[in-house]
């Protein structure tokens, strides 16, 4: 049997059983809006840890990363820091979201945010920033997607097609089993995607290089400027190492696919749990990563786009049973954080718009129907900008990546009781200065001083929001004794 | 209305104890050490470059700040 028919068979049976689980998912869940947004706030320990790692990494950790350390070699080994503080972030600040969530029944970041600061238009920006900056990542986890079928396939279907089907499937089980299809499939798509990265890995390294070890060794002979820092090309300086920590960290963890995944905890020792031992999953997947992209650096070092190295090896390398089985496991990951994409918009969309300021007091149902039909424009606009080359798109998803990190302050203020006051005049101002400093940072005069964009946005917002709050007016006695009594409560127990 | 005591400094002894030594540990992760005194490939640590290694290592004792945390109910 030819390669790409053993790959693309691969490929569909573990499509179709993504559906299979999404049907399993509607069976099992009520029909009521906490159930289908919220996994009814019952996430033990087993499923939220591997739909946040599976979230956590998308097509980027199969094709990206290895390419990343392709390019600009060892320095790329920094991603574990960031998905160390990931883990820290979660055990202290996601704690905290997740009893306030509990405790006032908040479903998105908006509610959470606006609730505090008694501001429709604190609603209204975070919802906007929650969108626009996650919709970004449809395009980029569909286009993903969309390679990685046409090339297991051998181009016999296109990618126009391959990202259209992907997204569909994608969509599909959402509709039919909401946020519990997404949480079973990511725990059989966390699975895979580590098996399959570390395999496909270890198979290369023996196979090319005769371990770990021998490909150290040849490195160091052979390209010794991929074992140094800043790397090859001067790209990992101190001020981009720092904010790329930042960016990776808080920037990802603010996007609402992962934020509403905390309001979704049975309870907040899961919470903890689950900062202290994600990072072991996510951290060490970098390491095969490592090793196809170096390794790849030696064996391929004219290929014209290094996100192609960890597929090219295979097809060169690996029996087409193990490729496409790896392959599978790149759409996973890919598919893993689409569908929370596609998800967290819905919510936002259907919580925070339409049932806020469209349709008030229709009944469950009519919200998840609408929902329903977020998901399907969701899907049309995602394929539209996979497959439809527009030149501001480059910018946006340039700033994708630190847009959500201007939500920071906000949620700060709300969730660390301190001895002065976040405004909502405040956090809006922050925010749109947090945003205009992005975008000069990174598209006008991309990071002056070698720093990271995501360092110079967030100064300012933090700036211009401490000031402007100094002089308007804060939230009101009572809400800030509700909430940040709520957090003293929580924390301290009295 | 009396405001609430800071939260961003930790109350406990044991709070201070892994914020400082998750911090501590972090900046182990961060230039200017990572760019000046560990970047370097040699002495090998089990075959492996000496900056891999090093960040390996510091990884797993942030990673181990954190399980201590919970087990100690931080």
């Amino acid at each position: 049997m030819q390669p790409w028919v053993v790959s693309t068979s691969l490929i569909f049976i573990y499509l179709i059983a993504t559906i299979v689980i999404g049907i399993l998912a509607n069976r099992k869940g009520t029909s009521s809006m906490e159930d289908f947004f919220l996994y009814g706030r019952q996430a033990g320990i087993i499923v939220l840890y591997l739909t946040v790692v599976a979230t956590f990494h998308s097509a980027f950790a199969f094709l990206g990363s290895g390419g990343f350390f392709f390019t600009h070699g060892i320095g790329f080994w920094m991603a574990g820091t960031w998905t160390v503080l990931v883990g820290a972030i979660t055990y202290t600040l996601g704690t905290r979201i997740w009893a306030l969530g509990k405790k006032f029944g908040y479903i998105t970041p908006a509610d959470l945010i606006a609730d505090f600061y008694e501001s429709e238009a604190v609603r209204v920006i975070v919802a906007l920033v929650s969108v626009i900056f996650t919709l970004i990542y449809i395009q980029v986890q569909a286009q993903g997607l969309g390679y990685i079928l046409s090339v297991a396939t051998g181009d016999r279907i296109s990618f126009e097609l391959a990202s259209l089907i992907l997204l569909v499937v994608a969509a599909a089980y959402l509709m039919v089993g909401g946020l519990r299809a997404v949480y079973w499939t990511d725990v059989i798509q966390g699975i895979w995607m580590y098996i399959a990265v570390w395999a496909g890995s270890l198979l290369l390294t023996y196979k090319l290089f005769g371990g770990p070890i021998e490909l150290w060794k040849r490195l160091m002979a052979e390209r010794p400027d991929l074992l140094s820092l800043p790397g090859p090309e001067g790209f990992f300086t101190p001020g981009m190492w720092v904010g790329m920590t930042i960016a990776l960290s808080f920037g990802i963890i603010f996007q609402p696919h992962l934020m509403i995944r905390y309001f979704t905890a049975a309870s907040g020792r899961t919470l903890k749990v689950l900062g202290a031992t994600t990072p072991i999953y996510l951290m060490t997947l970098f390491i095969p990563a490592a090793f196809v992209g170096l390794g790849g650096a030696l064996i391929l070092p004219e290929l014209a786009s290094p996100d192609r190295v960890f597929p090219e090896l295979l097809f060169q390398y690996a029996p087409p049973w193990l490729t496409g089985l790896i392959l599978a496991g790149a759409t996973a990951a890919a598919m893993s954080t689409l569908d929370s994409i596609l998800h967290s918009n819905m919510t936002v969309l259907t919580r925070d718009v339409y049932q806020r300021y469209i349709a008030k007091g229709r009944s469950q149902g009519h919200y998840l129907a609408f929902g329903r039909c977020v998901v399907v424009v969701l899907l049309g606009v995602g394929w539209l900008l996979t497959v439809v080359n527009v030149d501001f798109l480059v910018d946006l998803v340039a700033l994708s990546g630190a847009g959500a990190l201007q939500l920071m302050p906000a949620v700060l203020g709300v969730c660390y009781p301190g001895r002065r006051l976040n405004t909502a005049t405040g956090v809006v101002a922050g925010i749109l200065a947090g945003l205009v400093t992005l975008y000069l940072t990174r598209v006008q005069c991309p990071q002056p001083l070698g720093i990271h964009e995501a360092l110079w946005s967030l100064a300012a917002n933090f700036a211009v929001t401490i000031i402007v709050s100094r002089f308007t007016r804060p939230p009101s006695e009572a809400t800030v004794e509700r909430i940040h009594g709520e957090v003293e409560r929580f924390v301290y127990g009295r | 209305m009396t405001p609430p005591r800071s939260h961003y400094l930790p109350r406990t002894r044991r709070g201070r104890i892994a914020t400082i030594a998750f911090l501590a540990a972090m900046a182990l992760a961060q230039p200017p050490i990572v760019h000046g005194l560990m970047n370097r490939t040699e002495p090998l640590i089990l075959g492996t470059p000496f900056l891999f290694a090093y960040l390996l290592g510091v990884y797993c004792l942030m990673i181990a700040v954190l399980v201590w945390a919970l087990r100690k109910g931080v």
